[in-house]
């Protein structure tokens, strides 16, 4: 299902760029500035809103997104470095049937967010982590999320989370 | 809201006066005229697509000269509406020679505004009005030097035939004719011809 | 379902990316973005806009010459106090000086923020700077001023005593001084503030939603500003990302001029706010100077305490004296100070105003008190936690008065509590006792380890009020709405819980809505703590009043007593019989007499349908609808507790500080949710160890910040917080309310500096009388002690 990316409300003086990506599985193409940084491309030219913006300078990672499989600060990229990429966001992760994915389901299942504003950044970079990592210990598992931010849970039933990720996965990559 | 400003242009008192009641010169002067019409004696009806960044747009309005005193000042009044708001505004304007062959002129607008447009904020506005008196001046300017070639026989003031129409010459560089004894002067018009697109959502 | 563990209800959609948070909305609206002082103090001599106009795409500028009437006036001082004289607030747009850096001169209006941004940039205003007061000291000296017309920076002087502490001190068998510092920290949630207003063009109505803790508070401020009823103003908190304070202040200058100008343009129009502007020109907390004398018996009981502080309150003061009040006040904790005096200054400073951060002013009060408590237990050479103990108030002393006022204008009466069993577990807990054979242990092998607890007490659920408003649709499903707003707290299940054990219904047919004034416009909104208490309460009456009515509209229709009925997930039956029952849909059909049937089910509740042809169809004393609407407003705030221990290592080298163990005793009355309450102490514990350890607001003496980004402000990873919390309860139920609860959301970061400076000076041996405190300032401390002691 492809989704009709708005259109860029300036189209002026800036020159425009066209964009070609993937984006949770559908063909997605845009025309934007070369200032447009992925987070807003996604959130508003997308309509994408699940990733979230808390910093725009790459410390909190609630930006994180999934760029060819490998988590990065979506923050920090402009959308015209991500043109021929494969893209997921947090509105990919889920199966197409609504079914949550392993680790969507461990952090329902561990409390492991409050406010949910920096969730998404957790989920990528986890289901990333996860591939790399299938049965992390203890320690893995802080090492997995030691670069994104909450501000609501204190971290510990995030740690939980992602080992029962990996339980509710199987260890599965 | 009130304008005012000075600009030095380059001529004579005379040379000053008649460029700006020629409607050839006007009509390539004026920042987005695109159509000038006489509607009766020293009474104009004028389409303006002007203004800069979002203030932009469609104006149509009524122009009247009155108070002339060749060629030392005339006072202009203006008024129009249109969906986004009203203008009405006064414009004095007064020439004077400084002696080198220049001439100063002087304007001062008193314009009252209303509606959506009168909301972008007072600064603005005063900026734009100042921007566009600007871009005019300049280009009176190069008409009076030469920068600007006006190929249109030049007018001597007086009635014309209600019903004359002057178009803005397009990309071929046709010419009008006739005459109009209008002078759009100040941004106070710019202003005016403001908006509606732009600001009411001609966007998705 | 009350006192289950379950998993939240808001959590499915969370998941999923399908939150909307402000940013989410109003894809279609007009962008803001500010011009900003970058000056801590200056007058502004001119504002020039023409660079701006070559931006595309930009529809307006704004400045204070474009503000008129209330809108021309300052901000509201939201919480007066007589002794506040000289409250100042700012003005929407600065009018003719700036007095922080990040406060606003001039909003611009564009197509998209980065356009908005780029005709900002090119704004050019002209200053004129002015000599700046960064800091307590500066500030009492008042030789500079913030305000011309505030004489020593000083916004006010409060004094509150019970009993002559001066002279109980005077007489006691001993006396100490202690001078102590909190330094500025601040909230930083993660989803930094954002407003969005519509206008409706034909109505004449605003609609506007705001990253908000209280949606109804900025509701009136902004229907006040604009000169609107308040009937043509909505304000709807969206999902929140996090609050922890700083989102109660309001009407922000941002909040009511993206409502002028949706107005004005007759266009949505949205800002938010991005990270370097939460940073200076949202709201901090904690910086405090206390100078304290105490005077104690041999047995090391206080018998008079006398506390002057000074506050810097930023440049402005809308909040008014909340934070120094609290700080006043919940200093006392769960003791008996003998007789008590506190006196403070809350001074003006050319920095970013202050307003509460979760805690408000006890994490200063307690770490006050414990330090305190501390110093005479090693003055006494008396144990630490014994010396508390004798300093308790019993538990057959409640309800306990301390002689004062508390921030919600009630005398502070502590109405329940038990903290000498608090104490023995915590104890037990931390393995107290065998601490010495630890430390002995680990000197064997040549590490530093301390031990240090500190208690606290927290009047939570303070008033005025709350709302709850239970409606039951002809569907079946229970549609209930409270006004006071969520940023993470779980509100859509905990109060789904009260209400699903309420009224017998399941849990999944009941939906919670907060912070939307369209649904409860009557609130007061969410902080200290008094969210489950205040909103809790008024959905569990307003669940029994609609109840109430099932029951007797069902009654009728089942030809039985109401008292000899219940509900059992959804049906009402006669007890005893749960075959024969009617749905709660039917009995909300027949709860409103009808002319016109609109769907098969209401067919039964029109007038050929319906019985009784002798009274009216609506009796008088009764309406229409199975609603049920009830507010809950208490006497006084009801006191919650906790203690924590921390034992952390130093290292005799690098001074790196590392937390070994943390435990909490917790006492928030009866919970509605085990693991949500679990989730906010190690939330609390958190911020706690970050505000011990990490955050503090570096200014310079200009008043720059220096550290306006999470590059530079240490906000914790997983990597700086305690691998495991150790938790665990007591519950002394509130006698104040139905439920029985108190509030427990700022529990975790109260004792925090003071735990960790008691853990850290346990280490080092030496006086810890400042925090937070770093590895490279506890070098500098040893170094300074080492000079001494030699």
């Amino acid at each position: 299902m492809t989704v009709p990316a708005r259109r860029l409300v300036s189209a002026l003086p800036e020159e425009l760029f066209d964009v070609q990506l993937t984006v949770n599985g559908a063909a997605q193409r845009a025309s934007v500035p070369a200032r447009r940084l992925l987070s807003d491309f996604l959130r508003h030219d997308l309509g994408l809103t699940g990733t979230h913006v808390g910093c725009e300078h790459g410390v909190c990672g609630a930006c994180t997104v999934l760029l060819d499989g490998r988590p990065v600060r979506s923050c920090l990229l402009l959308a015209v470095t991500a043109d021929g990429s494969d893209v997921t966001t947090v509105e990919g992760l889920a199966e197409p049937d609504g079914t949550l994915s392993p680790v969507q389901q461990a952090f329902q299942d561990c409390h492991g967010l409050q406010c949910g504003y920096c969730t998404p950044g957790f989920l990528t970079t986890i289901t990333a982590g996860l591939r790399e990592t299938p049965n992390p210990t203890r320690d893995d598992a802080r090492e997995m999320i030691a670069g994104n931010l909450c501000r609501c849970t204190g971290y510990l039933n995030i740690i939980a989370a992602v080992l029962r990720a990996a339980e509710l996965s199987d260890g599965r990559p | 809201m009130k304008v005012s400003d000075e600009v030095m242009l380059h001529g004579s008192i005379d040379d000053v006066w008649q460029a700006i009641n020629d409607p050839a010169v006007l009509v390539r002067t004026i920042p987005g005229c695109e159509l000038l019409e006489v509607t009766g004696p020293d009474r104009y009806r004028i389409v303006v697509s002007a203004g800069v960044a979002a203030i932009r747009g469609t104006y149509s309005g009524e122009v009247a000269m009155h108070d002339q005193q060749a060629p030392t000042s005339f006072v202009l009044t203006a008024s129009g509406a249109g969906a986004p708001g009203t203008v009405r505004t006064d414009v004095a304007v007064t020439l004077s020679e400084d002696g080198s062959g220049r001439t100063r002129l002087r304007y001062d607008a008193d314009a009252a505004i209303g509606g959506v447009i009168a909301g972008v904020g007072q600064r603005m506005l005063t900026a734009v009005a100042k921007k566009t008196a600007g871009e005019f001046f300049a280009a009176v300017d190069d008409v009076l030097t030469g920068a600007m070639p006006i190929s249109a026989e030049a007018a001597s003031p007086g009635a014309e035939p209600a019903g004359r129409t002057f178009v803005a010459p397009g990309p071929s560089g046709r010419t009008p004719n006739g005459f109009v004894s209008g002078a759009l002067v100040g941004g106070a018009i710019a202003i005016a011809g403001v908006l509606v697109g732009r600001l009411l959502g001609r966007r998705p | 379902m009350f006192g289950q563990p379950i998993v939240r209800r808001e959590d499915p959609r969370l998941l999923v990316g399908q939150g909307a948070y402000l940013d989410d909305l109003g894809q279609d609206a007009l962008a803001a973005a500010f011009v900003r002082s970058p000056y801590a103090h200056a007058r502004i001599t001119d504002i020039d806009v023409s660079a701006a106009l070559e931006v595309d795409d930009l529809v307006a500028i704004y400045t204070y010459d474009d503000l008129a009437g209330p809108l021309a006036d300052p901000l509201p001082l939201l919480i007066p106090h007589p002794t506040l004289t000289h409250g100042r607030t700012a003005h929407a747009l600065a009018r003719d000086e700036v007095n922080h850096v990040g406060e606003a001169i001039a909003m611009v209006i564009a197509h998209d923020r980065y356009l908005a941004e780029d005709a900002a940039e090119r704004i050019v205003v002209s200053y004129e700077p002015l000599p700046e007061v960064v800091g307590i000291e500066a500030a009492r000296d008042g030789s500079i001023l913030v305000h011309d017309d505030v004489p020593g920076n000083l916004a006010a002087r409060m004094v509150q005593e019970n009993g002559d502490a001066a002279a109980a001190i005077a007489a006691a068998a001993h006396r100490l001084t202690l001078d102590l510092q909190v330094e500025r920290s601040a909230s930083t949630p993660l989803e930094p503030r954002g407003v969005l207003a519509r206008w409706d063009t034909e109505s004449r109505r605003l609609r506007m939603w705001s990253s908000t803790q209280t949606a109804t508070g900025l509701r009136a401020a902004i229907a006040a500003k604009l000169q609107l009823d308040l009937v043509d103003v909505e304000v709807i908190a969206p999902d929140i990302g996090g609050g922890f304070g700083v989102k109660i202040n309001h009407p922000w200058p941002e909040d009511v001029l993206v409502a002028f100008a949706a107005r004005t343009l007759q266009r949505p129009v949205k800002f938010t706010e991005d990270r370097r502007e939460h940073f200076i020109a949202s709201a901090h907390e904690r910086g405090q100077l206390h100078h304290v004398e105490v005077g104690y018996d041999d047995d090391g009981r206080m018998v008079g305490l006398s506390v002057r502080f000074w506050h810097d309150n930023g440049a402005y003061v809308p909040y008014g004296l909340i934070v120094p009040i609290v700080t006043s006040t919940q200093l006392l904790g769960p003791y008996r100070p003998g007789s008590y005096r506190v006196e403070f200054d809350s001074l003006y400073t050319n920095t970013v105003m202050v307003t509460p951060y979760r805690g408000a002013g006890r994490p200063q009060g307690c770490f006050v008190m414990e330090r305190t408590l501390d110093a005479i237990a090693r003055e006494r050479g008396l144990d630490r936690v014994e010396v508390r103990r004798r300093n308790f108030i019993q538990p057959e002393e409640m309800p306990y008065d301390q002689g004062l006022i508390f921030q919600d204008g009630r005398p502070l009466i502590y109405d329940s509590g038990n903290y000498p069993a608090a104490m023995d577990l915590l104890t037990k807990l931390v393995g107290w006792s065998d601490f010495e054979s630890y430390r002995e242990q680990a000197r064997a092998e040549g590490r530093r380890v301390g031990i240090g607890v500190a208690c606290y007490v927290e009047g939570t659920g303070v008033g005025p009020y709350e709302g709850g408003h239970v409606q039951i649709e002809t569907s079946g499903r229970v549609k209930v709405a409270t006004g006071l707003t969520t940023q993470g707290q779980g509100h859509e299940t905990v109060f789904a819980q009260i209400v699903a054990d309420e009224l017998g219904v399941p849990i999944d047919s009941v939906q919670i809505v907060t912070g939307d004034t369209r649904r409860m416009p009557y609130s007061v909104g969410t902080f200290a703590s008094r969210a489950a208490v205040m909103s809790g309460s008024a959905i569990a009456l307003a669940a029994r009043a609609a109840r109430e009515k099932i029951l007797r509209v069902a009654a009728e229709a089942l030809e039985a007593s109401p008292d000899d009925l219940e509900i059992d997930d959804g049906l009402v039956h006669v007890k005893g019989n749960p075959g024969a029952g009617i749905p709660l849909g039917t009995v909300a059909v027949l709860s409103n007499p009808l002319r016109y049937a609109f769907d098969e089910a209401s067919k039964a509740a029109t007038q050929f349908a319906v019985g009784d042809q002798e009274g009216p169809p609506v009796a008088d004393d009764d309406e229409p609808g199975l609603e049920g609407r009830d507010f809950y407003s208490p006497p006084r705030a009801t006191f919650a507790c906790g203690m924590h221990a921390a034992i952390v290592e130093t290292d005799p080298e690098t001074a790196e500080i590392r937390i070994l163990r943390y435990c909490v005793v917790h006492d928030c009355g009866r919970l509605i949710n085990p693991r949500i309450v679990e989730g906010q102490i190690h939330g609390g514990v958190a911020q706690g160890v970050a505000g011990a350890l990490y955050e503090r607001m570096a200014y310079d003496e200009h008043g720059q910040l220096q550290n306006a980004s999470f590059m530079d402000f240490l906000m914790p990873y997983v990597t700086e917080v305690p691998s495991q919390i150790e938790i665990d309860h007591l519950e002394t139920p509130s006698p104040l309310n139905p439920l029985g609860i108190k509030g427990a959301g700022e529990a975790g970061v109260i004792p925090s500096a003071a735990v960790f400076a008691a853990a850290i000076e346990d280490a080092e041996g030496f006086p810890i009388t400042r925090m937070p405190i770093s590895p490279s300032e506890l070098f500098a401390l040893r170094q300074q002690h080492r000079k001494v002691s030699r």
